[in-house]
């Protein structure tokens, strides 16, 4: 965490499928380009993520995710931009009526940011919910 | 009318008042009104009870969300606060609109708060309570499930939507 202690929170953003996405930098424990590789532990973002269609990624990017029990979880996400610091009162609750529905895919708040509406993804939180099992 | 002889002139006056008094109330009654938001959505006209409509916002982005239906296309930033956006032609089965731009009309009901795709708003009127007709038992599905009545406006019949309803059919 940052010198502001809990007030703030870093973030990293990306862009999948041209919907703008940030998520905890605590939850990376590593990125590396993507080099076309298949694995049972690597999940392509839109996909976890019920994006509902196809979507074609220009810069792919292997996100490792630190899970709670350990095992792997990798994620490939698109176009990695910078890590920022933000403080949690930026942040915004999703409306009450969708809550239900994104918290149980992952979402959990928005950041609004440069005129855009930045959804914040919990990758912990979705593997929870998804009940998903990493090999 | 012929003065009786036997009642006081006070009296007659004040018969009078009160007969007045109790056609003013009638008309009161009669001329109870409520606003109504008139809108167009695909091909038809449509109203919302105007206590129901906060605000008529100009096209504005809206951020899609994944995994949410279609008839919820996603996040709109109103001065700050995040609303939902409900694309009511879902329910009312009409088809979108060739121009493609829309209205959002914030609708708030108790603790219910949205957005609501329109195409364009065509009159803010105050209508007599009893120009509400029931509604036309020819409407069935989804969008009969909405409708409160119908009105006339200007000879066209508009279908007046309950919003509390709408808030009961956005089940996630």
């Amino acid at each position: 965490m940052s010198d502001y202690g809990e007030a703030n929170l870093s973030l990293f953003f990306f862009t999948v499928g041209g919907v703008h996405f940030a998520a905890d930098v605590e939850q990376a424990a590593g990125m590396a380009p993507y080099s076309g590789e298949c694995a049972d532990d690597l999940f392509w973002f839109h996909e976890e993520f019920g994006f509902g269609k196809t979507v074609a990624y220009q810069t792919p990017v292997v996100v490792t995710i630190r899970t709670r029990d350990g095992l792997p979880y990798r994620v490939i996400i698109d176009q990695m931009e910078e890590i920022v610091e933000f403080r949690r009162d930026d942040l915004r609750l999703f409306p009450e009526i969708l809550e239900p529905k994104v918290m149980q895919n992952g979402m959990w708040a928005v950041l609004p940011r440069h005129g855009k509406l930045v959804l914040l993804v919990d990758f912990q939180s979705l593997l929870q919910h998804s009940g998903l099992t990493v090999n | 009318m012929v003065p009786s002889t036997d009642q006081l002139k006070s009296e007659r006056i004040l018969d009078e008042l009160k007969a007045r008094q109790r056609t003013k109330e009638v008309v009161d009654v009669e001329e109870e009104r409520v606003k109504v938001v008139i809108f167009i959505c695909g091909a038809n006209c449509y109203a919302f009870y105007g206590a129901d409509i906060r605000e008529i916002l100009p096209t504005c982005e809206i951020s899609w969300v994944p995994c949410l239906p279609e008839y919820l296309p996603g996040l709109i930033n109103v001065r700050g606060d995040i609303e939902s956006v409900i694309d009511i032609r879902h329910f009312l089965g009409e088809h979108k609109s060739s121009h493609g731009s829309c209205l959002v009309a914030m609708a708030v009901r108790g603790d219910f708060h949205s957005g609501i795709m329109i195409d364009s708003i065509e009159d803010v009127v105050d209508i007599p309570l009893n120009s509400i007709h029931p509604p036309l038992t020819t409407l069935n599905g989804i969008a009969g499930d909405l409708v409160v009545g119908e009105i006339d406006h200007c000879g066209k019949m508009v279908t007046l939507l309950d919003i509390e309803k709408l808030a009961a059919k956005i089940t996630l």
